[in-house]
């Protein structure tokens, strides 16, 4: 029953359902907005869509809906009975996408469980019109007209049950005064005074009639009742005698708490979907493709005052359950969590005493580390999903900012099917959103003659990438426009004060860098979709919460790319543990490139104070780990200590540590905000002899040394 | 009009017997059984419901079968589709499956509870009862 609160599953069946059709209607309509015309396949897809939706939309009953996709389904019927020519093609894609707009808005409104009340007169009146001059350009071409399109109403109908938003739950214990006569007598009048106004009513000890014990077990214990109605508290209190009560308590509940306490007051699972797991499993080969048949719920003939059983239980399985994000999340941590307590358990010092036999000890722990790491490899995979929506989306994006901006621009999308973390996902989506609309609205050329002017095909081209890389994913907007100038860019920077040095300070990166700067906007004519300098600066900060980061490169009159650069999953990483002094640090291993023993010789120092390792005849930046965080005891002779080769995005960095000390599955953990300010660490996390380590984070070093230089 | 309703609850019973009071007599059965031996009765006495609304969970024959069986009985007696009882379903089960299958059964409208008594009415006119 508690089901039932939160979902209908006809109604999600609908959601589903709708959704999937939508997003297909979406990518056939983007896929051929550059064509002519649509082909024959295409109508009858969309034209089935709209079918469906309108069929199912009406079994509903939401009308808005089906009007809207009926009248669609009306143009695609003429589309496909007659095939006129000259049929506005753009103009045909703008109302296909109208109403699908429409309807989604409608869809989500009923996700969040409002009424879908859109108002399609204006949309139906359009595309009346539309249907009107295309029935005229039929008969003007001459071709017959096809016979008109027979609707079937529905002839059968689904009634929602009520949202249950207006519904409240109450928990009610009255505890009656210990020398109440025939107590059950007076709690059974409770109930029946609230069954005037109940929707839904349980109580504890529910035999109170049958059974005249129970008004033993009603004084001692109290009387509960959990009862969903749509009177107020004030009503619902009016109903119940209180004489002879000693105490009522009452509490309203969430919906959610309601159908948590539901199983504590006994109530069987009526339900199918509801019936436990191992029910289901022993059933399971005769179950699969049996649904419900007549019979099925007939109930047992109740015992006085006895809730319902049913006769024959029902076994049912499911492949699919949707789960709550949180719920994920929370496992997600409980993973972490559970990662590090291994590692406390596995290297506890107290297994460091000399002389211990631990061979069994080891074999059972390489079992458990096994464990541990399927469990993380599973619920990162439960977490993964394809970009795939998020491009489609842009797709969108592309398509209407590029029509309102009358330029020409083609989408080219490489691989959609790359798959991020749910987390990153939210979190890229407006960031990516911003980009795109900068590439189509700053990047691409006002005019096609800029274009053909400098030898490049008068149709702008803009190039979504995602793939996944070592760890990390990269997704890049490319596109082939007028590409940033630095001149200008250096000038408008100096011009609102953002920086003070002269250009030759920085590189052509750090220049492109000022365009994320906050209030820096090159564009001088603000658009409706971007140019108001808000915008890359929130697209940077969005990315640096999940601790990605964007990368900028650009060739005047020959185009931009901006690349996200995020983490594959941000909680658990790979990491080698090592020891400067007496603080242990942890550095992501897939950013080491080597370790390496190196002599006096290699070290060059410049008179600046600063020095270089030469390591194979290149030369790396050198940075003395305890000197710039100053940890005592350290070694300071490179031939004692060992040296890490870092990389980072093609820079290398050289760090001298004492040495290494274990690898380890890290769950990284974030710095408190008052450490933070200290350049070159990422998070922090626990190892497993307790203490705390600190992550190198590599940019950070590297930046800082850039800096310093 | 005249109104089968079937329901073995009392607080739902009370409810839709409140409810669809005012479009019509409401005759109230408490079992499957009963509510099938009503519209037998019904139909011999030339007397036919013109709408049975039908709760799942029922001691006895549950609703699915009294569909089934009021169904069988229509067709028995060479009724035609377009007079025959409307029916619509009144239950908490509102699995997809349930629904679809009670569509096949051949009911003309399955109501979620708790009932929207709104789109019930919308409903009713539809099939052109009120």
């Amino acid at each position: 029953m508690a089901e039932e609160f939160n979902t209908d599953s006809m109604l999600d069946m609908f959601l589903y359902e709708s959704g999937q059709l939508l997003e297909k209607l979406e990518g056939i309509i983007l896929e051929k907005q550059d064509a002519d015309c649509f082909d024959d396949s295409d109508i009858n897809e969309i034209f089935r869509v709209m079918h469906t939706i309108k069929g199912s939309s009406g079994v509903l009953m939401y009308e808005n809906i089906t009007k809207v996709t009926h009248k669609l389904e009306d143009v695609f019927y003429y589309l496909r009975e007659s095939h006129p020519d000259d049929v506005p093609h753009m103009e045909l894609v703008e109302k296909v996408l109208a109403v699908s707009d429409f309807v989604t808005g409608e869809l989500d409104k009923l996700k969040s469980g409002d009424n879908p009340d859109g108002d399609e007169k204006q949309l139906v009146a359009d595309l009346d019109e539309f249907l009107g001059r295309l029935k005229g350009e039929i008969k003007k071409q001459g071709i017959e007209m096809p016979q008109a399109n027979r609707h079937v109403e529905p002839t059968q109908f689904y009634i929602t049950p009520v949202a249950g938003d207006d519904s409240h739950f109450y928990r009610i214990s009255i505890h009656y005064r210990s020398d109440t006569q025939m107590s059950n007598l007076r709690a059974y009048s409770a109930t029946y005074a609230l069954k005037e106004v109940a929707e839904d009513l349980l109580y504890t000890p529910d035999d109170i009639l049958s059974n005249e014990a129970s008004s033993d077990v009603i004084i001692a214990e109290g009387f509960h009742m959990l009862l969903q109605t749509k009177s107020s508290k004030e009503e619902v209190i009016a109903l119940i005698d209180s004489s002879e009560a000693e105490e009522i308590n009452f509490d309203e509940l969430t919906k959610q708490e309601y159908g948590n306490a539901l199983g504590e007051f006994g109530r069987e699972n009526v339900a199918p979907a509801e019936q436990p797991a191992d029910a289901a499993k022993s059933d399971d080969k005769e179950a699969k493709k049996e649904g419900p048949k007549p019979g099925d719920y007939v109930v047992k003939t109740k015992e006085a005052g006895k809730g319902k059983t049913l006769a024959k239980n029902q076994p049912k399985q499911q492949s699919i359950i949707s789960v709550n994000v949180e719920k994920m999340d929370s496992l997600m941590d409980l993973i972490g969590e559970l990662v590090i307590a291994e590692a406390v358990v596995l290297q506890n010092p107290d297994l460091k005493v000399p002389g211990l036999e631990l061979s069994n000890f080891q074999k059972a722990s390489g079992q458990l580390s096994k464990i541990t790491t399927e469990l993380q490899e599973v619920i990162m995979s439960m977490r993964m999903m394809p970009l795939t929506n998020v491009f489609q989306k842009m797709r969108r994006i592309v398509f209407d900012v590029s029509r309102k901006l009358g330029k020409d621009i083609e989408l080219e999308v490489i691989g959609e099917n790359t798959e991020v973390d749910k987390n990153i996902i939210e979190h890229i989506t407006d960031p990516l959103m911003h980009l795109v609309r900068n590439s189509v609205d700053h990047g691409i050329e006002e005019d096609a003659a800029d274009r053909t002017a400098v030898g490049k095909p008068a149709k702008g081209k803009i190039t979504l990438e995602a793939k996944n890389e070592g760890g990390k994913v990269y997704i890049s907007v490319k596109d082939d426009g007028k590409g940033l100038n630095k001149e200008k860019l250096y000038q408008k920077a100096l011009d609102k004060g953002l920086i003070d040095k002269p250009m030759s300070e920085f590189t052509d990166k750090e220049i492109f860098r000022f365009i994320t700067l906050p209030g820096f906007s090159t564009k001088e004519q603000v658009t409706e979709y971007s140019g108001r300098g808000v915008g890359m600066d929130v697209v940077v900060k969005n990315i640096q919460t999940i601790s990605g980061r964007l990368d900028i490169t650009s060739v005047e009159y020959e185009g931009s790319e901006m690349t996200l650069v995020i983490p594959l999953t941000l909680a658990i990483i790979n990491g080698i543990v090592v020891q400067v002094g007496n603080s242990p640090f942890v550095i992501e291993t897939a950013s080491i490139k080597e370790f390496v023993r190196l002599g006096d010789d290699s070290l060059i120092h410049e008179p600046s104070g600063e020095e270089y390792i030469v390591l194979r005849g290149e030369c790396f930046p050198f940075i003395r780990l305890n000197e710039k965080y100053d940890l005592p005891d350290s070694i300071d002779k490179i031939e004692e200590g060992i040296i890490v080769v870092l990389e980072h995005e093609g820079s290398q960095v050289c760090v001298l540590i004492d040495k290494l000390l274990q690898e380890q599955e890290i769950v990284v953990k974030p710095i408190p905000s008052y450490v933070r300010k200290v350049k070159g660490l990422s998070g922090c996390t626990q190892l497993g002899d307790g203490s705390i380590a600190l992550i190198l984070d590599i940019a950070g070093l590297l930046m800082h040394d850039g800096e310093r230089r | 009009m005249k109104i089968l309703l079937a329901e073995d609850d009392f607080a739902s019973r009370k409810f839709m017997d409140k409810q669809l009071s005012r479009y019509g007599d409401c005759d109230v059965m408490v079992d499957g059984e009963e509510a099938v031996d009503a519209f037998m009765m019904a139909l011999e006495d030339g007397e036919p419901y013109d709408l049975a609304c039908l709760d799942v969970m029922m001691p006895v024959m549950d609703g699915y079968q009294v569909l089934k069986a009021i169904r069988d009985i229509e067709a028995q007696k060479g009724i035609p589709k377009s007079k025959r009882v409307k029916v619509i379903m009144t239950t908490a089960l509102n699995d997809e499956r349930n629904v679809k299958m009670a569509f096949e059964l051949g009911c003309e409208a399955y109501a979620g509870k708790p009932i929207d008594v709104e789109k019930f009415e919308k409903v009713l006119n539809k099939l052109g009862l009120i």
